[in-house]
């Protein structure tokens, strides 16, 4: 599966929810065919991704969506085990796992060469492995009907996909957008 | 265990009168009086394992529309720089930040003063409002700056860093 085809399937399933997205090629193909006020592309701060999306689902009632890379998620690591202590019932973390730095000339990543997913499941997290779109539908289907927290770790098609033009937002409007969008969908 | 001073009782006090609903904390001695007793005051910590990883998950909590803080100790910065330049102050978030103070009197650590003297400079070069209490201001003035600046970051869609000075255990005032 690529990349852009997991993106559809994911927007598709959080089309009414916070979905806080990872920088780099996976934000620009995510804007190249959805832009929502409820997304929260990160334009850098790689790394974070996760961080955030646990922010967001502790100070909201909704099912919040990331979408993370295994890049960014080796870069800020030290957030499975906050996950695993602080776990967020409504957060559901989809990384997409290509095994490189898709957006640095895709380099490969450490992910290239273990499993990122054991490590969240050694640490207890509720884990869900994908390797295509069906695969990956259920999962999002199953941690929406199970009512917990999730981490589906989805193995993609190395690279990006081409004339995928630049994301040149101002993250001050993301932002104000994203957080009245949150505000607002709270209250339903 | 350390008890609570007077002044940082008041640094709580401040909070508590802003309303203050989360905190993030990356552990410290010398912040360890005020993490307890914020938590003894029913207000919800997470606690992160490294200063950019409190900035992510601050960050969303306000983006979710919480009065969100976090206690930290001014060496984090480092490892906060990134996470504050490009999300925080990008992104416009409110996070007020206190952060104790180290390299100063009474430190018996030998090399923690080369991050931590440098730390105000550091932040008002990548536009971050610093403030600094110290052991000379009132306890009036910790509490009521404490909660002031809380509602800059708010006010300014910023976050901004109190630098409140601790000194070492042994030389601290025990109410």
């Amino acid at each position: 599966m690529k990349r852009i085809d997991a993106l559809k399937i994911i927007d598709t399933f959080f089309a009414a929810n916070p979905l806080v997205i990872t920088c780099g090629a996976t934000a620009r193909e995510m804007a190249s065919f959805s832009r929502r006020d409820l997304h929260l592309p990160l334009l850098d701060s790689m790394g974070l991704t996760s961080a955030i999306g646990l922010g967001v689902a502790l100070g909201t009632n909704d099912r919040v969506g990331v979408i993370d890379g295994d890049g960014s998620l080796l870069m800020g690591f030290s957030i499975l085990p906050t996950l695993a202590a602080y776990p967020a019932t409504n957060l559901t973390i989809v990384v997409l796992d290509n095994g490189q730095h898709a957006s640095a000339d895709q380099v490969p990543s450490q992910a290239a060469t273990i499993e990122l997913s054991g490590a969240a499941e050694g640490l207890g997290l509720n884990t869900i492995r994908c390797n295509d779109a069906p695969t990956l539908d259920a999962a999002l289907a199953q941690s929406k009907s199970e009512n917990r927290f999730a981490m589906i770790f989805v193995k993609i098609e190395p690279g990006n996909s081409p004339d995928i033009p630049l994301l040149l937002a101002d993250p001050a409007v993301l932002a104000q957008r994203f957080a009245s969008a949150v505000g607002s969908s709270s209250q339903r | 265990m350390k008890q609570i001073n007077s002044r940082h009782g008041a640094l709580v006090a401040g909070l508590m009168d802003w309303g203050i609903q989360d905190f993030i904390y990356v552990p410290s001695s010398h912040a360890a009086p005020i993490i307890r007793s914020l938590e003894s005051q029913g207000v919800r910590a997470v606690m992160a394992n490294r200063e950019e990883e409190a900035v992510g998950i601050a960050g969303g909590l306000s983006l979710a529309g919480r009065k969100v803080a976090i206690v930290m100790q001014d060496n984090g910065f480092g490892n906060a720089l990134t996470a504050l330049a490009t999300f925080a102050i990008q992104y416009h978030l409110a996070i007020p930040i206190f952060a104790n103070t180290r390299g100063g009197l009474g430190e018996y650590n030998s090399m923690i003063n080369s991050i931590s003297e440098s730390v105000p400079s550091i932040l008002e070069r990548i536009g971050v409002k610093v403030i600094e209490l110290g052991i000379s201001d009132s306890v009036e003035v910790w509490r009521s700056s404490t909660k002031a600046v809380a509602q800059l970051a708010k006010i300014q869609h910023r976050p901004n860093v109190t630098l409140f000075e601790a000194l070492h255990p042994s030389l601290e005032e025990v109410e």
